[in-house]
Protein backbone atom coordinates (compact mmCIF):
# COMPACT_ATOMS: atom_id res chain seq x y z
CA UNK A 1 0.00 0.00 0.00
CA UNK A 2 2.99 2.10 -0.41
CA UNK A 3 1.99 4.06 -3.55
CA UNK A 4 -1.09 4.92 -1.46
CA UNK A 5 0.62 6.81 0.94
CA UNK A 6 2.90 8.39 -1.07
CA UNK A 7 -0.41 9.66 -2.93
CA UNK A 8 -2.04 11.32 0.16
CA UNK A 9 -4.23 8.79 0.01
CA UNK A 10 -5.70 6.59 3.31
CA UNK A 11 -5.47 2.93 2.59
CA UNK A 12 -8.23 1.17 0.98
CA UNK A 13 -8.55 3.29 -2.08
CA UNK A 14 -6.07 2.89 -4.62
CA UNK A 15 -6.23 -0.44 -6.18
CA UNK A 16 -2.57 -1.95 -6.80
CA UNK A 17 -2.54 -2.69 -10.05
CA UNK A 18 -3.57 0.94 -11.22
CA UNK A 19 -0.56 2.91 -11.12
CA UNK A 20 -2.24 6.24 -10.52
CA UNK A 21 -5.47 7.63 -9.23
CA UNK A 22 -6.36 9.21 -12.01
CA UNK A 23 -6.13 6.06 -14.07
CA UNK A 24 -8.10 3.99 -11.28
CA UNK A 25 -10.96 6.93 -11.37
CA UNK A 26 -11.06 6.54 -15.63
CA UNK A 27 -11.30 2.89 -15.41
CA UNK A 28 -14.00 3.01 -12.52
CA UNK A 29 -16.38 6.12 -14.87
CA UNK A 30 -15.66 3.90 -17.60
CA UNK A 31 -17.11 1.05 -16.14
CA UNK A 32 -20.20 2.31 -14.72
CA UNK A 33 -21.15 3.73 -17.94
CA UNK A 34 -20.84 0.08 -19.03
CA UNK A 35 -23.32 -1.01 -16.59
CA UNK A 36 -25.67 1.95 -16.87
CA UNK A 37 -25.46 1.23 -20.65
CA UNK A 38 -26.88 -2.78 -19.79
CA UNK A 39 -29.67 -0.81 -17.56
CA UNK A 40 -30.24 1.12 -20.34
CA UNK A 41 -31.09 -1.58 -22.67
CA UNK A 42 -32.77 -3.64 -20.28
CA UNK A 43 -35.51 -0.68 -19.87
CA UNK A 44 -35.09 -0.39 -23.50
CA UNK A 45 -36.65 -3.49 -24.06
CA UNK A 46 -39.64 -2.56 -22.07
CA UNK A 47 -39.86 0.67 -23.14
CA UNK A 48 -39.92 -0.79 -27.12
CA UNK A 49 -42.94 -3.48 -26.23
CA UNK A 50 -44.72 -0.30 -24.76
CA UNK A 51 -44.42 1.24 -27.96
CA UNK A 52 -45.88 -1.92 -29.93
CA UNK A 53 -49.04 -1.90 -27.99
CA UNK A 54 -49.65 1.79 -27.65
CA UNK A 55 -49.27 1.65 -31.19
CA UNK A 56 -51.89 -1.01 -31.34
CA UNK A 57 -54.59 -0.08 -28.93
CA UNK A 58 -54.14 3.59 -29.10
CA UNK A 59 -57.50 4.33 -27.32
CA UNK A 60 -57.17 2.07 -24.75
CA UNK A 61 -53.81 3.66 -23.79
CA UNK A 62 -54.81 7.18 -23.40
CA UNK A 63 -58.02 5.87 -21.81
CA UNK A 64 -56.05 3.75 -19.50
CA UNK A 65 -53.50 6.20 -18.71
CA UNK A 66 -56.53 9.08 -18.13
CA UNK A 67 -57.62 6.57 -14.80
CA UNK A 68 -53.92 7.12 -13.58
CA UNK A 69 -53.56 9.26 -10.53
CA UNK A 70 -51.70 12.53 -12.57
CA UNK A 71 -51.34 14.20 -9.31
CA UNK A 72 -49.37 11.39 -7.68
CA UNK A 73 -47.23 10.82 -10.90
CA UNK A 74 -46.54 14.63 -11.02
CA UNK A 75 -45.77 14.83 -7.69
CA UNK A 76 -43.11 11.64 -7.89
CA UNK A 77 -41.65 13.25 -10.73
CA UNK A 78 -40.61 16.27 -8.37
CA UNK A 79 -39.62 14.00 -5.41
CA UNK A 80 -37.31 11.98 -8.19
CA UNK A 81 -36.16 15.48 -9.44
CA UNK A 82 -35.26 16.95 -6.28
CA UNK A 83 -33.46 13.69 -4.79
CA UNK A 84 -31.16 13.92 -8.03
CA UNK A 85 -30.19 17.53 -6.94
CA UNK A 86 -29.65 16.56 -3.56
CA UNK A 87 -27.41 13.61 -4.81
CA UNK A 88 -25.78 15.92 -6.90
CA UNK A 89 -24.90 18.52 -4.05
CA UNK A 90 -23.67 15.57 -1.94
CA UNK A 91 -20.66 14.86 -4.51
CA UNK A 92 -20.10 18.85 -4.58
CA UNK A 93 -20.09 18.88 -0.78
CA UNK A 94 -17.47 16.24 -0.59
CA UNK A 95 -15.39 17.67 -3.28
CA UNK A 96 -15.30 20.51 -1.12
CA UNK A 97 -14.40 18.51 1.95
CA UNK A 98 -17.52 18.90 3.70
CA UNK A 99 -18.33 15.77 4.40
CA UNK A 100 -21.35 16.40 6.96
CA UNK A 101 -23.07 18.54 4.51
CA UNK A 102 -22.38 15.60 1.73
CA UNK A 103 -24.10 13.17 4.00
CA UNK A 104 -27.29 15.71 4.91
CA UNK A 105 -27.58 15.67 1.44
CA UNK A 106 -27.71 11.77 1.07
CA UNK A 107 -30.09 11.30 4.27
CA UNK A 108 -32.41 13.50 2.36
CA UNK A 109 -32.22 11.67 -0.79
CA UNK A 110 -32.89 8.39 1.02
CA UNK A 111 -35.75 10.20 2.45
CA UNK A 112 -37.04 11.13 -1.06
CA UNK A 113 -36.68 7.66 -1.58
CA UNK A 114 -38.94 6.55 0.83
CA UNK A 115 -41.84 9.16 -0.47
CA UNK A 116 -41.57 8.35 -3.70
CA UNK A 117 -42.04 4.33 -2.91
CA UNK A 118 -44.78 5.53 -0.04
CA UNK A 119 -46.86 7.92 -3.11
CA UNK A 120 -46.14 4.48 -5.41
CA UNK A 121 -47.70 1.78 -2.78
CA UNK A 122 -50.63 4.19 -2.59
CA UNK A 123 -50.90 4.28 -6.45
CA UNK A 124 -50.32 0.34 -6.35
CA UNK A 125 -53.20 -0.21 -3.26
CA UNK A 126 -55.61 1.55 -5.73
CA UNK A 127 -54.87 -0.14 -8.53
CA UNK A 128 -55.50 -3.76 -6.07
CA UNK A 129 -58.81 -2.00 -4.77
CA UNK A 130 -59.88 -1.47 -8.43
CA UNK A 131 -58.27 -4.29 -9.63
CA UNK A 132 -56.82 -2.71 -12.50
CA UNK A 133 -53.92 -5.50 -12.43
CA UNK A 134 -52.50 -6.85 -15.48
CA UNK A 135 -53.24 -9.40 -17.42
CA UNK A 136 -56.02 -11.52 -16.71
CA UNK A 137 -56.07 -10.69 -13.14
CA UNK A 138 -57.29 -7.33 -15.14
CA UNK A 139 -61.21 -6.57 -13.79
CA UNK A 140 -61.26 -2.86 -13.92
CA UNK A 141 -64.95 -1.70 -14.30
CA UNK A 142 -64.35 1.83 -16.11
CA UNK A 143 -62.13 0.54 -18.79
CA UNK A 144 -63.07 -2.61 -20.80
CA UNK A 145 -61.62 -2.14 -24.36
CA UNK A 146 -59.04 -4.27 -25.66
CA UNK A 147 -55.57 -3.04 -24.81
CA UNK A 148 -56.76 -1.88 -21.36
CA UNK A 149 -55.28 -5.03 -19.73
CA UNK A 150 -52.20 -4.48 -21.76
CA UNK A 151 -51.61 -1.48 -20.24
CA UNK A 152 -51.66 -2.25 -16.94
CA UNK A 153 -49.58 -5.26 -17.79
CA UNK A 154 -47.00 -3.04 -18.89
CA UNK A 155 -47.42 -0.18 -16.34
CA UNK A 156 -46.96 -2.45 -14.06
CA UNK A 157 -43.31 -4.33 -15.11
CA UNK A 158 -42.05 -0.50 -16.05
CA UNK A 159 -42.95 0.74 -12.64
CA UNK A 160 -42.35 -2.41 -10.79
CA UNK A 161 -39.17 -2.82 -12.34
CA UNK A 162 -38.39 0.72 -11.40
CA UNK A 163 -39.49 0.75 -7.80
CA UNK A 164 -36.21 -2.34 -7.88
CA UNK A 165 -34.04 -0.02 -8.82
CA UNK A 166 -35.33 2.49 -6.78
CA UNK A 167 -34.94 0.40 -3.83
CA UNK A 168 -31.28 -1.04 -5.23
CA UNK A 169 -30.72 2.71 -5.19
CA UNK A 170 -31.55 3.51 -1.30
CA UNK A 171 -29.03 0.27 -1.01
CA UNK A 172 -26.27 2.19 -2.77
CA UNK A 173 -26.66 5.29 -1.27
CA UNK A 174 -27.08 3.58 2.19
CA UNK A 175 -23.22 2.29 1.15
CA UNK A 176 -22.23 5.53 -0.16
CA UNK A 177 -23.64 7.68 3.30
CA UNK A 178 -21.76 5.11 5.45
CA UNK A 179 -18.38 6.05 3.45
CA UNK A 180 -19.06 9.46 4.00
CA UNK A 181 -19.40 9.48 7.03
CA UNK A 182 -16.05 7.49 7.54
CA UNK A 183 -14.49 9.92 5.71
CA UNK A 184 -13.84 8.31 2.83
CA UNK A 185 -14.51 11.01 0.30
CA UNK A 186 -12.51 14.38 -0.01
CA UNK A 187 -11.55 16.44 -2.55
CA UNK A 188 -8.71 14.10 -3.55
CA UNK A 189 -11.23 11.22 -3.96
CA UNK A 190 -15.01 11.01 -4.49
CA UNK A 191 -14.99 8.74 -7.23
CA UNK A 192 -16.90 6.14 -5.69
CA UNK A 193 -19.77 8.66 -4.28
CA UNK A 194 -19.93 9.67 -7.79
CA UNK A 195 -20.54 6.51 -8.99
CA UNK A 196 -23.50 5.60 -6.82
CA UNK A 197 -24.69 9.24 -7.40
CA UNK A 198 -24.85 8.25 -11.13
CA UNK A 199 -26.88 5.14 -10.73
CA UNK A 200 -29.61 7.35 -8.84
CA UNK A 201 -29.51 9.72 -11.58
CA UNK A 202 -29.80 7.00 -13.75
CA UNK A 203 -33.16 5.89 -11.20
CA UNK A 204 -34.37 9.48 -12.11
CA UNK A 205 -33.95 9.59 -16.15
CA UNK A 206 -35.90 6.69 -16.56
CA UNK A 207 -38.82 7.86 -15.01
CA UNK A 208 -38.51 10.96 -17.26
CA UNK A 209 -39.65 8.91 -19.74
CA UNK A 210 -41.90 6.97 -17.79
CA UNK A 211 -44.05 9.88 -16.70
CA UNK A 212 -45.46 11.23 -19.93
CA UNK A 213 -45.57 7.36 -21.11
CA UNK A 214 -47.51 6.35 -18.35
CA UNK A 215 -49.42 9.34 -16.93
CA UNK A 216 -49.73 11.84 -19.89
CA UNK A 217 -51.22 9.86 -22.71
CA UNK B 1 -10.23 -1.88 -23.39
CA UNK B 2 -7.41 0.05 -24.72
CA UNK B 3 -8.68 2.78 -22.28
CA UNK B 4 -7.73 1.06 -19.05
CA UNK B 5 -4.45 -0.02 -20.58
CA UNK B 6 -2.31 3.19 -22.15
CA UNK B 7 0.90 2.16 -23.63
CA UNK B 8 3.80 2.82 -20.90
CA UNK B 9 5.34 5.48 -22.67
CA UNK B 10 2.31 7.83 -22.61
CA UNK B 11 2.69 10.25 -20.04
CA UNK B 12 -0.18 10.12 -17.35
CA UNK B 13 -1.79 13.07 -17.55
CA UNK B 14 -5.27 14.21 -15.77
CA UNK B 15 -8.70 13.77 -17.41
CA UNK B 16 -10.40 14.84 -14.75
CA UNK B 17 -8.21 18.34 -13.94
CA UNK B 18 -10.72 18.72 -10.93
CA UNK B 19 -9.19 15.52 -9.29
CA UNK B 20 -5.49 16.28 -9.40
CA UNK B 21 -5.41 20.08 -7.98
CA UNK B 22 -8.43 19.11 -5.20
CA UNK B 23 -7.72 22.44 -3.36
CA UNK B 24 -9.56 24.22 -6.22
CA UNK B 25 -13.28 25.08 -5.14
CA UNK B 26 -15.76 23.20 -7.03
CA UNK B 27 -19.22 25.45 -8.01
CA UNK B 28 -22.66 23.69 -7.25
CA UNK B 29 -24.47 26.71 -9.27
CA UNK B 30 -25.60 24.01 -12.53
CA UNK B 31 -26.39 21.81 -10.05
CA UNK B 32 -29.09 24.26 -9.16
CA UNK B 33 -29.87 25.40 -12.98
CA UNK B 34 -30.61 22.10 -14.31
CA UNK B 35 -32.78 21.74 -11.25
CA UNK B 36 -35.00 24.99 -12.38
CA UNK B 37 -34.78 24.14 -16.37
CA UNK B 38 -35.79 20.23 -14.93
CA UNK B 39 -38.89 22.05 -13.24
CA UNK B 40 -39.43 23.89 -15.61
CA UNK B 41 -39.89 21.31 -18.46
CA UNK B 42 -41.92 19.01 -15.57
CA UNK B 43 -44.28 21.76 -15.99
CA UNK B 44 -44.17 21.88 -19.49
CA UNK B 45 -44.93 18.13 -19.81
CA UNK B 46 -47.85 18.46 -17.41
CA UNK B 47 -49.71 21.38 -19.14
CA UNK B 48 -49.07 19.86 -22.80
CA UNK B 49 -49.35 16.46 -22.14
CA UNK B 50 -53.05 17.60 -20.43
CA UNK B 51 -54.06 19.02 -23.58
CA UNK B 52 -54.46 15.99 -24.92
CA UNK B 53 -53.06 17.63 -28.18
CA UNK B 54 -53.02 14.38 -30.80
CA UNK B 55 -50.55 13.32 -33.26
CA UNK B 56 -48.05 15.98 -31.35
CA UNK B 57 -48.84 14.88 -28.31
CA UNK B 58 -46.21 12.14 -28.00
CA UNK B 59 -43.71 13.81 -30.08
CA UNK B 60 -43.43 16.96 -27.61
CA UNK B 61 -43.77 14.38 -24.18
CA UNK B 62 -40.85 12.66 -25.91
CA UNK B 63 -38.74 15.97 -27.27
CA UNK B 64 -39.24 17.20 -23.34
CA UNK B 65 -38.06 13.92 -21.65
CA UNK B 66 -35.44 13.51 -23.97
CA UNK B 67 -33.93 17.15 -23.57
CA UNK B 68 -34.49 16.60 -19.82
CA UNK B 69 -32.48 13.39 -19.64
CA UNK B 70 -29.71 14.87 -21.75
CA UNK B 71 -29.48 17.67 -18.74
CA UNK B 72 -29.03 15.37 -16.16
CA UNK B 73 -26.41 12.94 -18.27
CA UNK B 74 -24.52 15.85 -19.09
CA UNK B 75 -24.73 18.09 -15.38
CA UNK B 76 -25.59 15.38 -12.76
CA UNK B 77 -23.68 12.76 -14.14
CA UNK B 78 -20.98 14.86 -15.48
CA UNK B 79 -20.89 13.40 -18.77
CA UNK B 80 -20.01 16.48 -19.80
CA UNK B 81 -16.34 16.75 -18.47
CA UNK B 82 -16.22 12.91 -19.28
CA UNK B 83 -13.74 11.70 -21.39
CA UNK B 84 -13.90 10.35 -25.04
CA UNK B 85 -14.08 6.84 -24.04
CA UNK B 86 -17.32 7.09 -21.16
CA UNK B 87 -19.26 9.13 -24.07
CA UNK B 88 -18.75 6.41 -26.45
CA UNK B 89 -20.39 4.07 -24.77
CA UNK B 90 -23.29 5.74 -23.49
CA UNK B 91 -23.88 6.83 -27.47
CA UNK B 92 -23.45 2.98 -28.50
CA UNK B 93 -26.33 2.20 -26.01
CA UNK B 94 -28.44 5.06 -27.20
CA UNK B 95 -27.66 3.79 -30.92
CA UNK B 96 -28.81 0.15 -30.01
CA UNK B 97 -31.61 1.35 -28.06
CA UNK B 98 -32.86 3.29 -31.13
CA UNK B 99 -32.20 0.43 -33.71
CA UNK B 100 -34.42 -1.61 -31.57
CA UNK B 101 -37.17 1.17 -31.21
CA UNK B 102 -36.86 1.83 -34.95
CA UNK B 103 -36.89 -1.81 -36.59
CA UNK B 104 -39.95 -2.88 -34.15
CA UNK B 105 -42.51 0.24 -34.50
CA UNK B 106 -41.81 -0.20 -38.32
CA UNK B 107 -42.67 -3.58 -38.39
CA UNK B 108 -45.39 -2.98 -36.22
CA UNK B 109 -46.46 -0.38 -38.21
CA UNK B 110 -46.19 -2.12 -41.58
CA UNK B 111 -48.36 -4.97 -40.67
CA UNK B 112 -51.84 -6.20 -42.34
CA UNK B 113 -54.93 -6.72 -40.66
CA UNK B 114 -54.71 -10.29 -39.53
CA UNK B 115 -51.17 -9.87 -38.41
CA UNK B 116 -52.43 -7.50 -35.96
CA UNK B 117 -53.61 -8.38 -32.08
CA UNK B 118 -57.27 -9.60 -31.71
CA UNK B 119 -59.25 -6.27 -31.09
CA UNK B 120 -56.66 -4.08 -32.28
CA UNK B 121 -58.51 -1.28 -33.89
CA UNK B 122 -56.98 -1.01 -38.17
CA UNK B 123 -56.94 1.16 -40.72
CA UNK B 124 -60.05 3.38 -40.75
CA UNK B 125 -61.08 2.12 -37.33
CA UNK B 126 -58.07 4.17 -36.25
CA UNK B 127 -59.05 7.40 -34.67
CA UNK B 128 -55.58 8.75 -35.09
CA UNK B 129 -54.82 7.34 -38.34
CA UNK B 130 -51.17 6.24 -39.32
CA UNK B 131 -50.07 6.96 -42.59
CA UNK B 132 -48.40 3.53 -42.96
CA UNK B 133 -51.73 2.02 -41.92
CA UNK B 134 -53.49 2.99 -44.74
CA UNK B 135 -52.60 0.47 -47.25
CA UNK B 136 -54.46 -2.51 -46.53
CA UNK B 137 -53.83 -6.01 -48.31
CA UNK B 138 -56.71 -7.02 -50.76
CA UNK B 139 -59.05 -9.63 -48.82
Amino acid sequence: MSHEAEAGLPPGILAHHFSSLSRQNEAMRLGMWLFLATEILLFAGLFTGYAVYRFQFPEAFAECSRHLELTLGTVNTLVLITSSLTVALAIHYARNNRRHAAAVCLVITILFAFAFLGIKAVEYTAHFHERSLPGKYYAFEEVKIPGAAMFFSLYFLMTGLHGLHVIAGMVVLGFILRHTLQNRYSSRYYTGLELGGMYWHLVDMVWIFLYPLLYLI
Amino acid sequence: MSESAPPAGRPTQALHPDDENGEHAHSAVPYIVVYFALLFFTVLTYLTGKQHLGTWALPIALVIACTKSALVALIFMHLKDSSGSTRLVFGTSLVFVALLLFFTVADVATRFHPATPAGAPFGTERSQPEGLLEHELPE
